[in-house]
């Protein structure tokens, strides 16, 4: 069967095209460089030159397949130009959902992701639950409206189906996209040394092996219109830097980073930003983030798509050896 | 003492919807109005599991005067006293006059206007006197400032202002404390809010938050302040609004129309 992958560099994308070929798949790659380094070259991929903001490239690549995979996103932190974040994950989206319903493909997954619901209260978040917060993120503010496009679709026929992995982990590309992995690689190398406030703020991190099979299983039995958490499990900031020195038998001083400095400090690199237009570290909005826990349950993926999620130490293990192979 | 419990509209979304988490997490009681299928049985749900408080719903169109009377029929019948009313249900639009049928301005002017002046004569008549009640009005700075394209929102929201202020003298001695929330543009329901990642420079500055201005909104009501502006930005314009002369505010609001006059 032929299947489409857009976002075939992504983190996600590259090793969801691989997982497919080798299950006996032939997988159209849509990518903007056919010669990219993070394209898998496998016997089964074809690398196809399009962009989701091109529709005769995207029809072109989406002619003759079954299914559509579409992972592909500006999912940074920052871009220079904000509008970039609009035309990418909503405008990109609805392209993709507009073709697959002109060319009858049998079934889209679209891969949206947690910060839909973003911070969380006390109990993890579950796909019924509303979001809570406001929408300064532009990433989560503009995947939230893709879904909505994505949900216009589905009612007007498309079978497709969303799912919403939270902070992915694992073996990939050092990239801006990929924040956990960029965590992990500076700590071994003894440059990142920060603990964020009292380290006690958890997150939800999904093993990457675990949620390419969530996408596979999301194509075969989830149910049209529905939308599936693919998450990990939920660990602070302590938890998750204790694991890394365990496993990596490195131990480097950390500091812990009194929230209020880090709430200035991001104040200080916008204006530096707005100033020069040099890329941020940090910004306001994911400074405030930290306040607040980010803890998502998995739950109808595990009773709905047999989705397993992978114990958070082995999965670091992985991703150590992985990134210490680099 | 038995728990607060306050009245929230337009609770769905927005503003709304965090002001309802604000008063949840002081272990306030709520009753959330909004329209049918707004999502309103799974926030109350999630308000109930998260914040442990006694949380009703009434899932009906505030335009509509017998709405109004229901809601607060229904709280009689299930014996539950309000001490708080939130008035924050409201329609905005931005649109030159012309771009809008009368429909529209006609449900605009009922949900802005009419609702909150029906809901606020039906919670005092029901306020117990021993204990202190609160009436929070959301307004708007554009019921300040003359904005162009916001011609009858702001206009409903300086009907707020008025009613508001007005009250307020009224019922000085009274133990019923009455503040007006102005804020200025909030970064809420992104489908609604496709402009404001393109704003920029002062535009831009006055967006807030939604949390941030609820937090600011229920402090403020709680301390009995008559007018709560939320963020240094719009304090600033209000200032500015009140000792600049007109012909300036005009030119300046002309020039930045220039690039969007209609012909």
């Amino acid at each position: 069967m032929r299947v489409l992958v857009t976002g075939a560099t992504g983190f996600i994308g590259r090793n969801l095209c691989l997982e497919l070929a080798e299950q006996g798949y032939n997988v159209v790659a849509l990518c903007r460089d056919v010669n990219h380094q993070y394209l898998i070259s496998h016997k089964n991929i074809t690398p196809v030159k399009g962009d989701i903001l091109d529709r005769p490239s995207l029809m072109a690549a989406m002619k003759g397949c079954q299914q559509v995979y579409h992972t592909a996103a500006l999912a940074k932190m920052w871009c220079r130009d904000k509008n970039d974040y609009y035309s990418i994950n909503v405008t990109g989206t609805r392209n993709v959902l507009e073709l697959a319903m002109d060319l009858y493909i049998s079934k889209v997954v679209y891969t949206s992701t947690c910060g839909v619901w973003g911070p969380t209260i006390k109990h993890p978040m579950t796909e019924n639950d509303p979001r809570i917060d406001g929408f300064a993120i532009d990433y989560e503010r503009t995947k939230y409206l893709a879904e909505i496009e994505a949900r216009v679709y589905a009612n007007k026929g498309l079978n497709v189906v969303t799912v919403n992995p939270s902070r992915v982990y694992g073996e990939g590309p050092i990239t801006d996209s990929n924040s956990v992995g960029k965590m992990i690689s500076g700590y071994l190398k003894g440059k990142w040394r920060i603990i964020p406030g009292k380290g006690t703020q958890v997150s939800n991190y999904a093993y990457l092996g675990d949620v390419i099979k969530g996408h596979i299983a999301a194509m075969e039995q989830g149910v049209p219109g529905n939308r599936y958490i693919l998450g990990g499990e939920d660990i602070s900031f302590n938890t998750f830097f204790d694991t890394l020195q365990n496993i990596s038998g490195k131990n480097h001083g950390m500091i812990k980073l009194p929230q209020r400095i880090i709430e200035a400090y991001s104040r200080f690199e916008q204006v530096k930003t707005n100033l020069t237009g040099l890329p941020p570290v940090f910004l306001p909005e994911f400074a405030a983030r930290l306040r607040k826990d980010q803890k998502y349950s998995s739950q109808k993926a595990i009773t709905q798509l047999n989705y397993r999620i992978t114990p958070f130490a082995e999965g670091m293990a992985k991703t150590i050896n992985h990134i210490n192979s680099l | 003492m038995k728990p607060l419990t306050a009245i929230v509209t337009g609770a769905s979304e927005g503003l709304g919807k965090s002001i309802a988490l604000e008063l949840a997490s002081r272990q306030i009681d709520l009753v959330l109005v909004s329209l049918p299928s707004s999502g309103l049985p799974e926030l109350a749900d999630y308000i109930r599991k998260n914040l442990g408080v006694k949380v009703t719903i009434f899932e009906g169109d505030l335009t509509s005067a017998e709405i109004c009377k229901g809601l607060f029929d229904m709280l009689k019948s299930d014996e539950i006293n309000i001490n708080i009313l939130i008035n924050n249900a409201g329609l905005g639009n931005w649109a030159w006059f012309g771009d809008m049928n009368i429909g529209f301005y006609k449900k605009q002017i009922e949900l802005n206007v009419i609702a909150p002046v029906l809901l606020t004569h039906l919670f005092l008549a029901q306020v117990d006197e021993e204990r202190t009640a609160y009436l929070l009005n959301v307004g708007s700075l554009a019921g300040r400032f003359v904005v162009p394209k916001k011609q009858v929102y702001g206009a409903t929201k300086s009907f707020i202002g008025y009613f508001t202020r007005c009250l307020q003298l009224e019922m000085d001695r009274s133990n019923v404390s009455i503040s007006l929330l102005s804020p200025g543009g909030i970064n809420t329901k992104p489908e609604l809010l496709v402009m404001n990642h393109n704003l920029k420079g002062i535009a831009k500055a006055t967006i807030t938050e939604p949390d941030r201005v609820a937090y600011e909104a229920i402090h403020g009501m709680f301390l009995g302040k008559k007018e709560i502006i939320p963020g240094g930005v719009n304090k600033l314009m209000v200032v500015l609004n009140a000792i600049l002369p007109g012909f300036i505010k005009d030119m300046i609001i002309k020039s930045k129309l220039r690039p969007v006059v209609k012909l």
